[in-house]
């Protein structure tokens, strides 16, 4: 009875229309007021920093998934091609390898622009063209072996300062000196253009192949592979291990100074800088377990030392936030702690399980340094085959080519960042995916 | 009327002495601790077959802490110590040899808020049959599910919808899951810790009736902070404060004529 009395009193104690409430009331106001600008200018500088960042990386890269090409009538000279009549699908194909395609490309040229005699200038008049063109020679000749003898219009591969020029990243107002493109080949690409034979389209080849030295013919084809075959041994190492240690540290392992000492180093090493983990990974796998290096193998199991925190931090998380209720529910019916793990916990706790495993394996496609550390870092034409062999991945990749001085490995740079970001992207969206999908209500 | 058999069961002392029955679970100088926290001091308790026992007392009292002794639910609190006998049929769970998990399927347990499992209504009763392989076929666990959900009343609502969520009921058929869920391994003795406090009054009429049904075959153990609740099903009253049982015997002499002074303010209440 005391107390209603008082809070009675003290209610009316207060004029709430008072000059000293009316202030107070528009400074609580003015500050929610600058509370939400504050942080409304915090998001949107967020923003605009991701936007600059995107915007820059994609209208550089756009273009590196378009490629030049200019049609040149060739002649398919017989006396270079030989007798092929006779000869199976298998002996075609490695007979045509062995071809020299070059006489036949210098000869058309000649044929074309019959005024050039001087070597230097063929050279020049040649460089127009990338090597690739030889393979598209030869891919004309396989896919129809009747145009032996004669000449007949292929669509060639132009060289990358050609892609460049056409592309409008060389100036034709700078000093010849200063770029890349002689005057006299920019009149010859001219007489190209003029001629209707040059055509851009997309470069399907940035998505087939693999490295090259030549900008135009480069592609991410063996890095995607690398980087497959590495998330994949990361993914088999990590996320059983660490869903394990999860789930005994969480619901098995008695809490005393020991689990609490683990604790902290799990938090701990999820913070340790990705690269300390790739001179791990080469101390223990290559120098001391001597498996084979720039293997994906070797990049999976430091990926994994990597990720393994994530997982096991993201896991505990999730087996935590299964309510108490349905543990004591299946215990209450007699179910062992074991079948209540494995019968209520995980299934509860497997949506955020995975999206915690996914959101490691996309950092772990996005790491380069350790990557680095452990020789994944070397020119790769070929496309790996299988985990021992050597590969690149997707991130250093990107870092190979951004250290290139050529012009054109600039925007297969953004090219293959934004490959990357649309795999980033998909994984997160996955892991968004599956948390909704078997997210449960209780 | 009331009066007259007061009087009667005054005279002839407490409750249990009269019952000729033998008790389904006695405990014997129970102790729990917390910690340093000493929760429940030397509780003496018998549990009879077919008979509602109720635990009252105010909040913090230790009611909980000694339903939850009776199956050895305090286990999975590591801090907590339990001392002294608990006898299922003379035999002391607390021992070493007795397999908890056999226990918790003797001793069954419905909850304070409904807990079933995020699983199909039909999934939900066969999982303690099915991890105790008690059903030896399809068609045995059928019947199961089915005679659990009947004894539980919930068949006539969910019979066409076993495959729904048990999560999708409302909350009073949710807490008759439970118990059907319970009643399905055939327990011997069913605790029940405030099983009707997160229901509307209807909801809690239901599970009443269903309780002063179950009690012709099961010995029942009920929480409860409602004074009228357990009036109104138990045949047996103990009351709680401050981790020592103050009062037990026959529900009847609790209400009306209270020996102990702190039973007398709690139930009309004075307090709690």
């Amino acid at each position: 009875m005391t107390n209603t009395t008082e809070e009675n009193q003290s209610v009316s104690r207060v004029d709430w229309n008072s000059e000293k409430q009316t202030a107070r009331l528009k400074s609580r106001y003015r500050k929610e007021k600058m509370f939400k600008g504050i942080a409304i200018m915090s998001l949107g500088t967020a923003i605009a920093a991701l936007l600059v960042v995107l915007v820059s990386i994609f209208s550089t890269g756009i273009s590196g998934f378009t490629e030049t090409r200019i049609t040149m009538d060739i002649n398919i000279d017989p006396a270079v091609v030989g007798e092929i009549n006779d000869m199976s699908e298998e002996e075609l194909t490695i007979h045509v390898a062995s071809l020299n395609i070059n006489r036949m490309l210098v000869s058309s040229l000649q044929a074309k622009f019959p005024d050039v005699t001087r070597r230097a200038d063929v050279f020049a008049l040649l460089r127009l063209f990338s090597v690739g063109a030889q393979t598209d020679i030869r891919e004309a000749i396989l896919e129809d072996t009747s145009i032996v003898g004669q000449t007949v219009p292929i669509s060639l591969k132009a060289g990358s300062d050609v892609d460049m020029l056409i592309k409008g990243y060389i100036s034709r107002e700078v000093e010849e000196s200063d770029r890349k493109i002689s005057d006299q080949q920019i009149v010859w690409v001219d007489q190209f253009i003029a001629e209707e034979r040059v055509t851009q389209g997309f470069n399907w080849a940035f998505f087939t192949s693999g490295d090259s030295r030549e900008p135009e013919l480069a592609g991410i084809w063996s890095a995607t592979v690398g980087s497959f075959l590495t998330l994949l041994v990361t993914f088999l190492i990590s996320f059983p291990i660490g869903v394990g240690s999860a789930i005994y540290l969480e619901e098995f392992a008695p809490k005393n100074r020991l689990t609490d000492l683990i604790e902290i180093n799990i938090n701990n090493l999820a913070a340790v800088p990705s690269i300390i983990f790739g001179l791990l990974g080469l101390a223990i796998f290559i120098n001391f377990m001597s498996l084979p290096r720039s293997a994906p193998l070797v990049g999976g199991l430091t990926l994994a030392l990597m990720t393994l925190p994530t997982i096991i931090i993201t896991s505990r998380a999730a087996i935590k936030a299964v309510p108490p209720s349905i543990k004591e529910a299946a215990i209450g019916l007699g179910a062992s702690h074991m079948q209540t793990v494995f019968h209520h916990v995980l299934p509860l706790s497997m949506p955020g399980i995975l999206t915690g495993s996914i959101i490691g394996m996309a950092q772990a496609l996005g790491e380069t340094a350790p990557l680095l550390m452990i020789g994944m870092v070397a020119f790769i034409v070929d496309t790996p085959t299988g985990i021992t062999e050597a590969a690149t991945a997707l991130p250093v990749q990107v870092y190979l080519w951004a250290d290139s001085p050529e012009r054109g490995f600039l925007e297969k740079t953004s090219a293959a960042i934004m490959v990357l970001l649309a795999f980033l992207i998909i994984m997160n969206g996955l892991a968004i995916w599956l948390r909704q999908k078997f997210e449960k209500k209780w | 009327m009331v009066n007259e058999v007061n009087i009667l069961n005054v005279n002839e002392g407490s409750a249990t002495d009269v019952d000729v029955r033998e008790p389904k679970m006695k405990a014997k100088k129970v102790n729990v601790y917390y910690g340093d926290n000493h929760a429940l001091r030397d509780i003496d308790l018998d549990i009879n077959p077919n008979e509602v026992t109720a635990l009252i007392g105010p909040s913090g009292c230790g009611k909980s802490t000694f339903l939850r002794c009776l199956n050895r639910m305090n286990d999975t609190i590591d801090i907590c110590r339990v001392e002294g006998n608990i006898l299922l049929d003379n035999q002391n769970i607390n021992d070493k040899k007795i397999d908890v998990v056999q226990l918790r399927a003797r001793v069954g347990m419905v909850f304070q808020k409904p807990n079933p499992f995020p699983k199909s209504i039909y999934d939900n009763i066969a999982y303690g049959p099915r991890i105790h392989g008690i059903a030896n076929s399809k068609e045995e666990l059928d019947e199961i599910v089915h005679s659990s959900l009947k004894k539980a009343g919930l068949w006539n609502e969910v019979h066409d919808r076993l495959d729904a969520s048990g999560t999708s009921l409302s909350g009073g058929q949710q807490q008759r899951l439970c118990i059907a869920r319970t009643i399905a391994i055939e327990p011997e003795v069913i605790l029940m810790d405030e099983p009707c406090s997160a229901l509307d009054p209807i909801a809690t009429a239901i599970i009443e009736e269903l309780i002063e049904d179950l009690k012709n075959r099961y010995a029942i153990v009920i929480v409860t902070h409602s004074m009228q609740q357990a009036a109104r099903i138990s045949q047996k009253t103990a009351f709680f404060h401050l981790g020592k049982l103050m009062e037990v015997g026959d529900t009847t002499t609790i209400f009306t004529n209270p020996t102990h002074e702190k039973t007398k303010d709690y139930i009309t209440g004075r307090y709690g």
